[in-house]
Order: structure tokens, then sequence, then C-alpha cells
């Protein structure tokens, strides 16, 4: 290789006795945009850390821009072209656009009061460099997060960076917004920027990178070109694991449908949407962030009443109006945002397995069955495969991946016939998504009707038996998965 | 009862009129003699039998104050001494220095061991003064209190007087400022302040029995002062500015008069709009001696002194403490059993403070 | 709608002046004496000591605390100074007596700063706990009674009108206090200070997002340190205009005043969570506190009722500020889907 313009060898660090990262090496040149992955806790945000100067290594050597740097403070890093995109940017959302970007410069100025024309001046020329079209007196609070990460990006781009590091920039874009964040960062490295991209998304790994590093439990497991990698590759770097790709076929298919929808709408978020379901098939449906499919979920589950047309199960129309009534109609749902609706994260495990079918875990004289109740977490917990000590430590203790098989544990529990899940792997490592999908596959093979609403492409079409496509609020394809490509989809979803 | 408070209420007619008197410098001579420990009752206590006996069998009586640094406290050590000092009886306030209930209750020990022949005491906190109470008693010393009706091992409880007479004594002071017409209202710390509501309902009962041409203001017959002076000035002036006809305010709380009479001083209303209240002497000094308050009400804690004392002589001479008991002290000479009660006794012990003796008290 | 004006109507403040407004226009209908020119005096002269402190609290509340301290702050230091006058015989000006509370202030904020600032405590805990230190110290170690004659000066500056203004109907003389002015200097210099120094801003920072306040440069502990010293300073400037305006001093007297205080800084739209307000807000949420405190008798509210309407007003004016939170929230999510 040439020269290097960030070369970290044999990083170690330990935080007392858990080496977080064990022997890591990361080689960053200028211009280049280099993808870090891994699944959570694998050490990829603890090294950004510390070439950022938050934390001391213990070990190893870091040199940037051909110097040997011994200890890195915030500050030297910065000093040096070093600027970190964290996940929640680090903005101020009570302050205007302006008073965000140009706060930096003012306070490394050393005045003492602060001249608000200079915030303007340096505002402006902070956003004409990546041609933002943005109200500066806005304050940040009210900005989307797409907008609040051009912000973050402008800012960063006010101290001469060398290297700009993101932080899982595209968690909570759009796929427009996305694209508008490529174009940005291609932009940079024209300008001879370097770009350490963190993802754990396949497809934005080989859409914008040109070399990656990947970790796993504190080591590097490999880099190189993307070029060289491939969807197996990627998968088995990141898991130590290898999965056969399977995609789904249903084997037994109920004669007649178990759950219809029949022109039902919901003002101002989806209209006329007719679909059905078997037991035993896996039914996608896949839009863009605002398509109305979160809408559609949440009305399917009473959670936001359809305002008209019908629901049907077996045959006959049904209310659902609150989620009580979907449950009572054996309809089960797993929620967008597993943390915040899903789970109550500081009690148990098992008590959050068990929460949905409390009312059926009662002695005949109204009291709790506590003998019943263990029975129940212990046969769901080997069931699902999840990995805890002891099922009475706390939701919170766990993985993203296994936190997420409690949901569905929960759901499946009170013996639903219907399945909803809406975004069932959003930031879930690769290995337990693969998990989860063949849990969904293996319920749907005994006779579970299921749903999954996504925007993860692959995950539909390998999980699914048919794809529906949601656009302004209207089914405007469907497909057979067994023939679809990628593309058709893409294009049918803008 | 009724016929009682009645009969009471005559009584403090009786005494406001000869304190109130029309002629100014006659009043003032008598008010200083009232307020002084020092009056006419005095030669009369001399010569009572029961203190003669205590002054001649050397019976020994401690006063037990809560706080003996307190300027309250001071102004009651003043008036044991000149019992001493007119009777000859042994008795004397002892040094409990700063209020501590559990200090206080081990001075009581002390003199129980000394073995004095009888205890007057204010209790600082009366359940665990009770307990030590007994143990004076078991031990044949005679115990008087003050301000501790609730207390049950004691002979006697003192109260200066009775809610509804100093209720009234209230309003004799506003009728006189207003010249016993015109339209007022009252104040107190708030609604749920049990006394001072108990004052303000008997003062509005005085004026409807006694003072015709007056009226309470029926918008809004009674305000609020939050225990606050600022409160109770700002809520003055918006009476003042709702009701033009509003000639005075009748005040209970320590905080209610001084507050209205800042706002009498602001709007230039002096001898146009009037109040009175409680009021603390010293603090009170410069706004009566302006003249922007005419008088306020208080009781003297050197004659409620004096009062246990003679009482303890009465007890200990085996006399019987039957009502109107005489016990030849200002504002304690015809004392009446509360309503209920068998060890409380209520005097008519309250007292005016005007700008001719608000420096005599010390306090 | 041109854009200043559209973010006029946005904001907070605009709707409790119309409350204000609202209120008043109902006080002049039942009782012909809002407007007039004696009773807003008695308002601005009631506004004085709350309005101080208020904008001290602000402050606080800004930077993402609290402070439950000040009324025994402003008591301690203000008894302290009043007495060491008196002790002294002092006839000079006020001014001594504003330099010696405001020093005392500012070493009792000091200790607010230090536990807050340095040691990270949590300002709710610290300010409870040094306000019954401030509270026993005054009546333990200084035996704190009131004190009924304060010094010749300051008596002056409490009662000599700045403004007088007679009611020419019912010939009422309200006079509004030199003490007007310092509520004057404190907002103004407070003003400054949030806008245009970089400290001033930081406060606004640290109560938006501190860790990204430390990350940017600014000295998280230093800022809060010094912002509790100058909270203390205001508060005790306060309690020295509250002892020349009643001409007396009550140790007790300002005791509990903070949940009311607390109760219009959020009013006037100043978010408990930090970062997000104005002064102007925070002025006119104590303004419409104190005016309904002070209009309940000439509204004819009965006195067991006044309670209840103060109550209500305060709950009715922090639901209103929500409402139009969340609208203007939505509003905006409309325009990000229009414009995506």
């Amino acid at each position: 290789m040439s020269e290097c313009l960030l070369k970290a060898e044999h990083i170690q660090i330990s935080f007392g006795n858990v080496h977080a990262l064990k022997d890591v090496s990361l080689e960053i040149v200028p211009g280049e945009i280099h993808c870090l992955a891994g699944e959570n806790g694998c050490g990829k945000s603890t090294l950004i850390k510390i070439i950022s100067g938050v934390h001391q290594r213990n070990g190893g050597t870091i040199e940037f821009d051909r110097k040997k740097l011994e200890k890195i403070t915030p500050i030297d890093a910065i000093n040096m072209g070093i600027q970190v995109i964290y996940q929640d940017f680090s903005l101020f959302p009570n302050l205007t656009v302006a008073e965000n970007l140009a706060l930096n410069s003012e306070l490394a100025s050393g005045k003492k009061t602060i001249s608000w024309k200079n915030v303007r001046k340096i505002a402006e020329e902070a956003i004409k460099k990546i041609n933002m079209d943005i109200d500066l007196d806005e304050k940040v609070s009210r900005l989307s997060v797409a907008q609040k990460q051009m912000v973050a990006i402008s800012r960063a781009l006010m101290f001469n960076a060398k290297l700009i590091i993101m932080d899982e920039p595209t968690t909570a874009l759009t796929k427009k917004e996305v694209d508008a964040l490529f174009k940005i960062i291609l932009k940079l490295k024209e300008q001879g920027i370097a770009i350490l991209f963190i993802s754990h998304k396949l497809n934005e790994v080989f859409e914008i990178s040109d070399r990656f590093t990947i970790f796993r439990n504190g080591e590097m497991v490999a880099t190189g070109s993307t070029g060289e990698l491939d969807d197996k590759k990627f998968t088995y770097y990141m898991t130590g694991r290898e999965f056969a790709d399977k995609t789904f076929i249903p084997e037994k298919v109920t004669d007649t449908p178990i759950f219809e929808l029949r022109n039902l709408s919901l003002e101002g978020s989806f209209e006329n949407i007719s679909l059905s379901l078997r037991g035993g098939e896996i039914l996608g449906i896949t839009g863009l962030l605002d398509s109305g499919r979160t809408e559609l979920a949440l009305s399917m589950f009473g959670l936001k009443p359809a305002t008209s047309g019908e629901i049907i199960r077996n045959g006959k129309p049904v209310k659902i109006t609150n989620p009580r009534e979907a449950i009572a109609s054996k309809i089960g749902y797993v929620p967008e945002d597993r943390l915040s609706e899903g789970l109550f994260l500081q009690r148990s495990i098992g008590d959050n397995i068990i929460i949905s079918e409390i009312d059926s875990l009662k002695k005949k004289n109204g009291q709790f069955d506590l003998k019943k109740r263990d029975e129940e977490v212990d046969r769901w917990v080997k069931e699902f495969e999840i990995k805890t000590k002891n099922p009475e430590n706390p939701a919170t203790t766990l993985s993203g991946g296994n936190q997420q098989r409690i949901v569905l544990a929960k759901w499946l529990a009170c013996n639903p016939d219907v399945l909803i899940l809406n975004g069932p792997t959003v930031g879930v490592d690769i290995g337990s998504k693969h998990d989860i999908h063949a849990i969904l596959q293996r319920l749907a093979q005994k006779g579970l009707g299921v749903i999954i609403i996504s925007d993860d492409l692959p995950e539909v079409i390998q999980n699914c038996s048919r794809l529906l496509v949601i656009k302004e609020g209207s089914i405007v394809a469907e497909y057979d998965t067994q023939q679809v490509k990628e593309q058709m989809i893409i294009d049918a979803m803008m | 009862m009724k016929k009682g408070i009645a009969a009471l209420l005559c009584a403090t007619m009786v005494l406001g009129l000869t304190a109130c008197g029309s002629d100014t410098k006659e009043t003032s001579g008598e008010k200083k003699a009232e307020a002084s420990p020092a009056s006419e009752n005095q030669s009369q206590l001399a010569s009572d039998e029961a203190v003669k006996k205590a002054s001649d069998e050397g019976w020994e009586i401690a006063v037990v104050p809560k706080d003996s640094t307190n300027p309250w406290f001071v102004r009651m050590d003043t008036g044991v001494e000149e019992f001493a000092d007119t009777t000859g009886v042994n008795c004397y306030q002892i040094d409990t220095g700063e209020i501590d209930a559990t200090h206080q209750a081990q001075m009581v020990e002390d003199l129980i061991a000394q073995g004095v022949d009888a205890i007057c005491v204010v209790p600082v906190d009366v359940e665990s003064m009770d307990v030590v109470l007994k143990k004076a008693q078991d031990a044949g010393i005679v115990v008087i209190a003050h301000e501790g009706a609730e207390l049950k091992n004691v002979d006697y409880d003192i109260e200066a007087f009775s809610n509804a007479g100093y209720g009234a004594f209230i309003m004799q002071n506003l009728a006189e400022a207003m010249g016993e017409e015109g339209v007022y209202t009252t104040m107190v710390a708030s609604l749920t302040n049990g006394s001072h509501n108990e004052w303000a309902d008997a003062a509005v009962e005085y004026q409807k029995e006694n003072y015709p041409k007056m009226t309470l203001l029926e918008e809004n017959p009674r305000v609020e002062s939050n225990d606050n002076g600022d409160t109770a000035y700002n809520a003055a002036k918006e009476l003042i500015k709702t009701y033009p006809d509003l000639k005075g305010i009748l005040g209970t709380s320590s905080y209610d008069a001084p507050g209205v009479a800042r706002a009498i001083q602001e709007l230039g209303l002096q001898d146009k709009f009037f109040t009175t209240g409680t009021g603390m002497p010293a603090d009170n000094a410069e706004l009566l001696k302006s003249g922007v308050i005419k008088s306020l009400t208080l009781w003297d804690p050197a004659m409620s002194g004096q009062a246990m004392v003679s009482l303890a002589c009465k007890v200990l001479a085996g006399e019987s403490i039957t009502a109107p008991l005489n016990l030849n002290v200002d504002g304690y000479t015809e004392m009446t059993e509360r309503e209920g009660s068998k060890t409380v006794l209520e005097g008519q012990g309250w007292v005016t403070i005007d700008a001719d003796n608000v420096d005599s008290f010390g306090f | 709608m041109n854009k200043k004006l559209k973010s006029t109507f946005k904001s907070n403040e605009i709707y409790i002046f119309l409350i204000i407004i609202a209120l008043g226009i109902l006080v002049q209908i039942r009782s012909g004496q809002f407007f007039t020119g004696n009773n807003m005096v008695d308002l601005l002269s009631a506004m004085i000591v709350p309005g101080m402190f208020a904008v001290a609290e602000f402050l606080a509340i800004i930077a993402g605390g609290i402070d439950v301290s000040f009324p025994a702050l402003a008591s301690l230091s203000a008894y302290a100074s009043t007495r060491i006058l008196l002790d002294q015989n002092y006839d000079g000006n006020v001014i001594l007596a504003f330099v010696i509370a405001m020093a005392i202030g500012a070493l009792l904020g000091a200790v607010n700063g230090f536990l807050i600032g340095y040691l990270n405590l949590n300002a709710m805990i610290v300010t409870l706990g040094t306000s019954s230190v401030f509270q026993g110290f005054m009546q333990g170690a200084l035996r704190a009674k009131q004190l009924s004659v304060i010094p010749s000066g300051m008596k002056e500056f409490g009662t000599n009108s700045f403004i007088t203004a007679t009611n020419k109907t019912n010939n009422l003389t309200s006079i509004l206090p030199y003490t007007f002015i310092i509520l004057l200097i404190v907002c103004a210099v407070m003003f400054f200070i949030l806008r245009y120094t970089i400290f001033g801003r930081g406060i606004y920072a640290i109560g938006g997002n501190p860790v990204s306040a430390h990350t940017v440069g600014f000295n998280v502990k230093r800022t809060k340190f010094f912002m509790y010293i100058i909270i203390g300073m205001i508060a005790a400037a306060g309690g020295i205009c509250r002892v020349c305006m009643m001409q007396q001093m009550h140790p007790t007297n300002m005791l509990g005043m903070e949940m009311n205080i607390i109760a219009g800084v959020v009013l006037g739209g100043v978010a408990l969570t930090g970062g997000a307000g104005t002064l102007i807000g925070c002025i006119l949420g104590t303004f419409l506190i104190i005016l309904v405190q002070n209009s309940m008798i000439l509204l004819g509210v009965p006195t067991t009722w006044s309670n209840v309407f103060v109550g209500i007003v305060i709950v009715v004016g922090v639901a209103l500020s929500a409402y139009q939170s969340i609208r203007t929230e939505k509003t905006k999510k409309k325009l990000v889907k229009e414009a995506a």
C-alpha cells in the first residue's frame, strides 16, 4: 500500500477483566471509503473511541498522517483532522442550525462574547461545502434525522477533516435519504477526505465502500477490498457460522384464507388495502418508510384502528379497534421498535415471555399459578434457544437478537393463528437474524400465517412466499418471491 | 355555657370600656399601669391568704419556661420575680437555655429530685412532658401548666383566654379605631387555621351584638395572609381597590396587621383606614408610634407567670378551686373552666398594645 | 404571513401574553380596576422580588438543573447583611447592603455550584439539602428573629417612589419603589449574558446536550459552578429588595416561594428538561402567576376558591403551552412529509 492516513496496529484495550479489543489493526488510505463491520459488541465502537481520544489503549501503535501518536486527547484528534459523527450526532437540539455549526469555532477563537453576524457567516460557509439547503434559523430539534445528519457532517467539515468516522449513519434514514447521504460521502471522497463507515448492513457495504475490515469478538477477522467480498463471505466473517441459503417454500397451506383485509383504509395513511393470507404462508409487505406500511401493521393489530374497510378471520368479519380485540381474534404483533414497544426491559426475561398469556396462568381461585408460569418460561426459553443463564435476569441483559426472540416467544405464548411482524430484524445481528428467520419459517411450516413487514429486501425475498409492495398508501405490485429480482421491487417502491 | 360566654363578653366589654376610655390622657395612664406587672391587684395578691401562707411556710415554687433566652420568657421571668418581691414567696424561673424538649424534661426531673413544692411548666413537647409530670405528681408535687391544655398529669392548666373572648377583644380594638362604624373584613393566616378562625368568628359575633353601625364586608368576609406580611400587604391593597367603602381589616395572625399597615401607609390612608390584630410590641413599635396602627392585641407572659405561681399557692394551701376563680393577677381575676375539661382554666389575660405602652414590655 | 410573524405565533410567549391580556380584561369587566395606573403599579411592585427569583430559577432550569434553595439563600444573605449593617449602626445608602448580601449570596451559590458542577450531584437533591442547611444556619447559628428596624438607607430605597400612580376616581396612590430598577438591571444583564456571551450560550448548550457541550469544548463543570454563583447573587439581591420594601426582615417569610416561582417559569414555556425557553417567557409566566394571585379579590373569587383558581390557571397555562409544542411538532412533520 502506498501510504496510510491511519495505521492502527495490534490495538489492545481491556475494561476490568474484559478484553474488549484483543489485537486489532486497521489501515485507512487517504480518500478512501472504508467500511468497518461486525456484530454488536465486536469492538468496533471501542476502536473508534480509541482513535478519537475518548478511551486510552493498553497496547499497540497508532500512526496518523505519518506521525506516531502516543496519547490522544479528544482535542488532539480534532486538531489532527479526525471527526466522529456519532449516532446521536452530538448536536444541541435547543439551538439553531447556525449556532450548532458555529459554536465550535466561536469557542475555539477564545473570545468571551458572541457575534451573531459572525455565527451566520460561519454557518453559511459550512453549508455551502455540501450544498445543503436548510433554514439556518430553525432549531435543530425541528429537523428530520437526515437533516440533522447533514448538519453534523457540515460541522465536521469545518475542521479541515482528513478522516470522518460515521457510526451507523443510515439507521434511521429512508432509502431516499440514504442515497442523498451516499452522494455526499462520494463528494467528500472526491475532496480527498477518507471516510470510515460503520455498518452492519450488507447492501450498504457493497454499495459504498472501497475496502472493508470486519471484527469479531475483539479481533480482526478480515480486511481487503470490497470487490473480493460476497454475501456468504460477509456473513461468515461476521458470525463465524455458515448458513444455508434457502428461500422459503411453504409446505402445508390451508385451502381457505385465515386472514383477509377488504378495502381497509386509514385516513391520511393508506387506502383500500385488500389482501388475503392462508395458514402456513409467509406474506411479505414492503415499501418506503413513509409508504404507510407501519400504519397498516398498526391497523391490523388495532393500535391505529382503520377508518373503513373490513378485517376477516376465517371467513367471518371481526371488529379490531384495540389490541385486546386483536389478541382475542388470535392475532399477534411484534412491533418495529422492540425496545420501546415490545418489552418491559427492566423486568425479568420470564415475566416478559408470559405477560401476554398472563390471563391463562390462573388457578381456579383466581390466584396466579407460579408453577405453571415457570413451566411456560422454561418451555419457551428452550424452544427459542434464548441464551441466558437465568430467565429471572432482566431483559436488558440480553443481546438484541435474544431480545427479539423473547418478543416472539411472548406473542407465540398466546397461540396466535396470525403473526404480524414489523421490521423483525431491525438492529439485530446477522447471526440472530438468521436464527429468527429460521424460527419464523419453522412456525409457518407448522401452519401459522405470518406477515412480515420490512424494507430489508433480501429478508422478505428469502423468507416470504408472496410479496406485496405498498407505495403512498396503496398496494402497487404483488410478486412471487421465487421469480422476483430486487431491482423490480425497488422500481415498484420508488 | 352560652350564658357563661355572654357573661364573659359583658365582663370583657366592661374591661374594654375601662381600658379604652374617651379621655386619651386618662387612658394612656391607665394602660401604662396595666402593662406594667405591678398593679392594684398586686396589693391584693400580697394579702391573699394562700399567698401569705406560701410565704410563711417557705414553699418552693419553680417555673420552667420553654426557652429562657427568648424575650417572651424573659418577660415571664420579670413577672415571676416581681411576684417573689412583692409577696415574699420563694418562687423563681429556672434557666432552661435554648428550646429543647429533652433538656426541659431533664430540668423537671432535677426539680423533682430537689423536692420543690410546686412546678409550673410551659411544655415544649406535651407527650414527653406528661410522663415526667406523672413522676412529679407521684412525688406529691403540685403541677401547674400554661399553654399545655392536653397535659393529663397536672393539677391545673392556665390559658390566658378563651378563643371567643380574645376574638371579641380584638373587635373592641378595631371598633374603637373605626369609631364603631363602617365596613370591615377579617384576615386569617389560612382558612384552615383553627384558632385564627375561631377568633375571627367570635369577633364578627361580638360586632353584630355590640356595634350596629359596623358591617362585615359580605362579598369577601375573610381573606388569607398565609402568615406572610407581604401577602397581607398585597391583599389589603387589593381589598381597598375593590371595595371603596371598606374601612377596616381585623387581623388575627401576627403578620396581618403589620402587613395591612404597610398598605395603609403607602396608599396614604392613615386615619381613614384601620387595622388591628395580634402583634409583638418590639416588632411593631414604629408602626404604633407613627399612628398607622392605633392598637394591637396580645397577652402578657409576665401575667401568665404570676397567675401560675398564684394558682400553685392556692393549691398548696388546700383552697378549693372553683370558677369564677380570682388569682389576683390582671386578666386572671375571673377564670372559668373550659367546657369539657376539669383541669383547664381560662382567663381574660389579653392586653392592648399602643404607642404609649409599647416600649414597656421588653420584647 | 411573513417569517417573523409566523415564528412569533409558533412561540409560547405570545400565548401567555394573550392569557394575561384576557385575564386583565376579565378583571376590568368585573371590577373596573384593572387598567388603572395604581393597579398596574401595584402589580409591577408585587412582581419585583418574584421576578428576580424567577430569573435565577430560569438559569438553573435552562442548564438542565433546578434550584429550590434560593428562598433560603436569599433569606440568609439578606438577614446576615441587614444584621451586620444594624450592628455597625450603618446609615449610608443601600449600595453596601447589596454588596454584602450579594457577596454572601455568591458564597452560598458557590456551595451549590461546587456540589452540582464539580461533584456532578443531582441539582434537586443538592439544593433541597443546602436549603435546609441555610435555614438551619440562620435559625441555629445566627439565632435569627424578625428585624423590625432596618438601616435608614435600605428603608428609603424600598419606600421612595420611582413611579407614583394616582387613581383619580378613588384617590388611591400607589408607588413603585426603586427596587424595580434592580429587577430591570437583572433582566437586562442576564439577557445580555445569555444571548451574547460564550458563557451564556454554554448554559443553553449544557441544557441541550451536556455530553456534546463537553466534546465541543465547553468547560461544563466550571460553567455550572459560576452559574450557581450568579443565581446566588441574584437571589440575594432579591432578598435585599424584599427587606427594603417590607421595611423589616422576616427570616422565614420568603421560604416556600420556590414552587410558585418554578410554576411561573415553566408556565412561560421553559422546559424542565433544560435547554428550551426564553427570558421573556420566564418573566411573562411569572407575571401571570403574580397577576392571578393578586386579582382574586378584584375578580370577586371567594377566598375558599382562590387556591383552586390559581391552580387551574397554572394547569391550563402549562397544558396550553404543551399543546402548542405538540402542534408545532405536528406541522413540522407534515412539512417534512410534503418536502419528501
